[in-house]
């Protein structure tokens, strides 16, 4: 079963066309882990995907809400989006948790305000995710009094609370201290067990290899090829992955 | 300085403290409310009503505070609208202050990271409702610091009205020094009072502003 479809998707900011006519089709419970160089499109992509950036042409589909880029900007169109929003979890690079709230109730927010469920049960729904996230013991915790591991594991909680049928991964890991990446990664690689649909961009080879089904690799606004993380990482057929994964690897083994 | 006289007039100073009290907090009610529309308006650049809220702007922080007042009082009445002094006192006043907290309004929600408006739109909340719901509450307490500073001006400039025959703080000391001729004693003393009353909210407003930075607290 289709769960996201990608239709000759553009994007340009001006003249800089970033993306240039992506196809992509994912199922669900797929994992898709997208890599490429810096600047070449990924968080574009993503963000489109979420209509955090216009599309400039093509369609976006998830689950049953498509969405035409360049469509009139009309009420039907943005509660359209509004619901296929409702139905992707965003995790960003830079967490984003709101930091007036602490992490319980930054997960509450979401159940409360989309959802308009009773304070009482969100906090029933938000306890269950933070322990699920490893976090049962810092619900009282304001985001500054948290380590970014931390952070982005409530974020990845803050998204599970209003049971998205999609998970959007922009370099969760990025901004991370080395040590504590693997915690959000095991999280991550959970919710693939759990036979969440999601689509990860990261630069974490060995992540990829574990949970990825398919690995796509961007560069300038395309996909230059994709396959499995085995396919692309041993027999990468083009020049431009190859490069790319020399200078990843030669980083890894440093 | 005769302590009598300043026994004598002080009922009729803080009588008169009331009013000053009453401008400041009525019109910074007034105020927060024009300054917030303005800001939303300027900030989501809304046709029309942007270019007059820009030209609103530029017109309250380019003129004297005291043309303002004038212009409301002694002006307005030409074309038939006729405020008593205490309406267009307060009308000049949080007209005024509505400008600049406009200015603090727009640059407190300005300043919260874009990515919280993200994080909010990606759940699927409605503009409002992420203004609401998150950018407010962060941008107030941004704002907290100029909105107290805008407060205590407001204050200050309340005595302005004083020229219009409000019976405030500084107009009471006037009539008084008409009578008593100790001008000396009796500005020393409303001066004094205006020390009390805006060292007292500076106080106040400073405790909001610790109080509402708790959660960035390490
Ligand atoms: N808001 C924006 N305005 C203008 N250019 C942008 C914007 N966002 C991204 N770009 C440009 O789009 C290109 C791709 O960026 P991005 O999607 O962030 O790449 P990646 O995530 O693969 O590193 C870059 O050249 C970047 O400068
Ligand atoms: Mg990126």
């Amino acid at each position: 079963m289709t769960m996201i479809q990608i239709e000759h998707l553009k994007k340009a900011f001006g003249d800089n066309e970033v993306l240039k006519g992506i196809d992509l089709t994912i199922d669900k419970s797929e994992v898709v882990v997208i890599m490429g160089p810096s600047g070449s499109g990924k968080s574009t992509l993503l963000r489109c995907l979420n209509f955090l950036e216009e599309p400039t042409d093509g369609i976006i589909q998830i689950g049953e809400y498509q969405v035409h880029a360049g469509g009139k900007i009309d009420r039907h169109r943005k509660k359209v989006i509004r619901e296929l929003r409702k139905k992707t979890g965003f995790v960003f690079q830079s967490f984003n948790l709101f930091p007036h709230k602490t992490a319980i109730e930054n997960v509450m927010e979401g159940p409360i305000a989309i959802h308009g469920t009773k304070t009482e049960e969100a906090r029933t729904i938000a306890e269950a995710l933070l322990v699920k996230v490893g976090l049962g013991d810092r619900c009282d915790h304001f985001p500054a009094q948290l380590s970014g591991g931390q952070q982005q594991r409530v974020a990845i909680a803050r998204s599970l609370a209003l049971n998205p049928l999609v998970m959007l991964f922009d370099e969760p890991t990025s901004a991370l201290d080395p040590e504590l990446v693997r915690e959000v990664l095991l999280v991550i690689k959970s919710l693939a067990e759990e036979g969440m649909t999601m689509v990860i961009v990261t630069h974490e080879m060995n992540f990829a290899k574990e949970v990825a089904d398919r690995v796509v690799f961007m560069d300038e606004g395309i996909i230059v090829e994709q396959g499995t993380s085995k396919d692309i990482f041993l027999n990468p057929k083009e020049e431009r992955t190859k490069q790319f994964l020399y200078k990843v690897e030669a980083v890894v083994t440093e | 300085m005769d302590v009598t006289i300043i026994i004598d007039s002080l009922p009729s100073l803080l009588k008169a403290t009331l009013m000053t009290i009453f401008l400041a907090a009525i019109s910074i009610l007034i105020a927060l409310v024009i300054g917030f529309f303005t800001a939303i308006i300027r900030i989501l650049k809304v046709k029309v009503l942007n270019e007059i809220a820009n030209t609103y702007v530029s017109l309250m922080r380019g003129t004297p505070l005291l043309v303002q007042i004038f212009v409301i009082y002694y002006g307005l009445p030409q074309i038939g609208i006729s405020l008593d002094p205490i309406s267009s006192g307060v009308l000049a006043l949080s007209l005024n202050a509505g400008a600049y907290l406009s200015e603090s309004f727009r640059a407190s929600i300005l300043a919260v990271d874009n990515g919280q408006m993200e994080a909010s739109m990606s759940m699927g909340m409605t503009y409002p409702q992420a203004l609401k719901r998150i950018i407010l509450p962060q941008s107030l307490r941004i704002a907290i610091p100029t909105l107290s500073n805008s407060f205590i001006v407001l204050i200050k400039d309340t005595s302005l009205v004083s020229v219009i025959t409000v019976t405030e703080l500084l107009q009471m000391s006037s009539l008084i020094i008409a009578k008593t001729f100790e001008p000396l004693t009796i500005y020393l003393v409303a001066a004094a009072i205006y020390w009390i009353l805006i060292s007292f909210f500076t106080k106040l407003l400073d405790k909001l502003e610790v109080q509402s930075s708790k959660y960035l607290v390490r």
